[in-house]
């Protein structure tokens, strides 16, 4: 093993756990926190992958820049979204397989209008950071990975503090522990719930700009990260934004060793046999409450 | 009553075939202290979750005037009921002094985003963890509280809602003596804040100490409600509930 080949196989890993963490920092919020199993998350990344290109392609916006813009729009639909599972599945009782099967039907139908809209070709977007790479000594620093890694890092970041810091920050950590006693104290839990799910599709718009930096999409493309949206909060530990990010750095510098010494085919198979690993050790996860 | 504070009338509640309540009356004026006592399954807790919203029954119940069928739970908090825990539930991880924040910030206010303020609701939530002798434990988490100090935060919480009447399920269950004592000069304590308070208890003895007025459920009827000396001498009591 050359130094080189490992040190650039550690920065790949490192950037691609930012990445990893803008994905699944949503899913964190609303299965680790609200309790809503929403599988659909990916197609709210995807989603947010079309409105960067098609901003891109059509006045030349810088992706992220879209991403920004359009968050208050992704945070009004998942608090419409919300609203019409909580009158539909949640107020009725709890019953998760139902709630699945309403995100499920939720994934498809945007795929579904994703490809009658736009068709299944792959898009993509350009930025001028995009083809460039600086070179740190051997090691290879990709700015369309560097570029959404620091984003990523920041927005995960700043969830972080507005999570613990903040008073309703103190309530959706709350509402998570316990529904019935936050509402014994004055306070709306679907309301609360509400807005926190409205943060985690905004999160879901903003990874999804992303994801387009970093790869083409086309609209089929969120079902393959159903299992790393899902995968990386149950490691770090449900509801702890602090194990999201640590969850997203083991699997992305997992993923990034696997491909680089043993071929790419691999990394799925070691990144999840990881986290099997990991969770018979610790089956809350590594922040796991 | 009149002018009582809280009136509800015919009060029934099924579960499936079981009557849990069939169809109680019961006042508390501003301020009074009221023991509700029944042996279990006698629909005590199941009064209570109505008066508090979180199970829906028949009948009315009316609170300083308003009725409060069509309000959910944290609306009735807001017109101030506060209840506390037979078995506490603290937030785990957060501090004592975050579970008292919560209530403060948000209780009896429609629009928590717009609260902005820190340190008034820090400074009332140390008020009241000082009365309840909490104060040294603020910065700890609260799962780390004794099963005593777990009850005194209970009601440290349903404090700090600003209640008109708080209704105690059971807060003494499991405590010494001594700490029979330390939470029952507590709950005494709110007399003088013109708290009204039911308190759900077995232990006869406190209930005795606590109450001006004793109300009896038994399988989900109200068999006696008056004053304590009253209530104990009633055949019906005895027969049902002390089992004489």
């Amino acid at each position: 093993m050359s130094g080189p080949l490992f040190a650039n196989a550690l920065v790949s890993g490192l950037l691609l756990a930012g990445f990893y963490a803008a994905v699944s920092v949503g899913i964190s919020i609303a299965f680790g926190m609200l309790d809503v199993v929403n599988i659909a998350h990916p197609a709210f990344i995807i989603l947010g992958s079309y409105a960067a290109s098609i901003a891109n392609a059509s006045m030349g916006a810088d992706p992220i820049v879209t991403a920004v813009a359009l968050s208050p729009a992704f945070f009004a639909l998942g608090l419409l979204l919300y609203r019409f599972y909580h009158a539909t599945f949640e107020r009725r009782g709890r019953e998760p397989l139902r709630g699945l099967a309403f995100f499920f039907g939720i994934l498809f139908v945007t795929e579904v209008a994703l490809i009658l809209a736009f068709g299944v070709d792959y898009r993509s977007v350009t930025a001028r950071y995009i083809g460039t790479t600086w070179r740190l000594g051997t090691v290879d620093l990709p700015l369309r990975l560097f570029v959404p890694f620091v984003v990523s890092v920041a927005m995960t970041l700043s969830l972080q503090v507005f999570l613990s810091r903040t008073f309703f920050g103190r309530a959706v950590l709350a509402v998570g522990q316990d529904q019935l006693a936050l509402q014994l104290m004055g306070v709306d839990p679907v309301r609360i719930k509400q807005i926190a799910f409205g943060i985690s599709i905004a999160t879901a718009g903003v990874a999804g700009a992303l994801l387009v930096i970093i790869q083409p999409v086309q609209p089929s493309l969120g079902r393959e990260y159903i299992g790393l949206v899902f995968a990386i909060p149950v490691l770090g530990g449900m509801g702890s934004i602090a194990g999201t990010l640590a969850g997203a750095a083991i699997l992305g510098v997992a993923t990034s060793f696997t491909a680089t010494f043993f071929g790419p085919s691999w990394a799925p198979a070691v990144s999840f046999g990881l986290l099997l690993f990991a969770l018979a050790f610790r089956p809350s996860g590594l922040f796991g409450r | 009553m009149s002018g009582a504070l809280l009136v509800a009338k015919g009060v029934t509640k099924r579960f499936g075939g079981f009557v849990a309540l069939g169809g109680v009356d019961l006042s508390v004026g501003a301020g009074e202290r009221v023991g509700l006592i029944g042996p279990n399954g006698s629909g005590k807790s199941t009064l209570v979750n109505c008066i508090a919203g979180t199970v829906r029954g028949g009948g009315s119940i009316e609170f300083d005037g308003h009725d409060l069928a069509p309000l959910p739970p944290h609306r009735r908090i807001r017109l101030g009921i506060a209840r506390s825990f037979q078995i506490p539930r603290p937030f785990a991880s957060m501090t004592v002094l975050d579970n008292l924040r919560i209530p403060l910030l948000y209780a009896a206010r429609a629009h928590p985003l717009l609260q902005r303020s820190r340190g008034r609701e820090t400074e009332e939530a140390l008020s009241i963890l000082r009365q309840v002798g909490l104060e040294a434990k603020a910065g700890r988490l609260s799962r780390e509280l004794t099963q005593v100090d777990m009850r005194k935060l209970e009601l440290a919480r349903a404090i700090a809602s600003h209640p008109k009447l708080l209704v105690a399920d059971e807060a003494l269950a499991g405590l010494s003596a001594s700490e029979v004592d330390e939470i029952l000069a507590i709950l005494l304590e709110m007399k003088g804040r013109g708290v009204a308070v039911i308190l759900i208890e077995h232990m006869m003895r406190a209930v005795l100490r606590f109450s001006e007025r004793i109300a009896v459920l038994v399988v989900g009827r109200k068999i006696a409600d008056g004053p304590a000396e009253t209530v104990l001498r009633d055949p019906a009591v005895e027969r049902a509930y002390l089992g004489q």
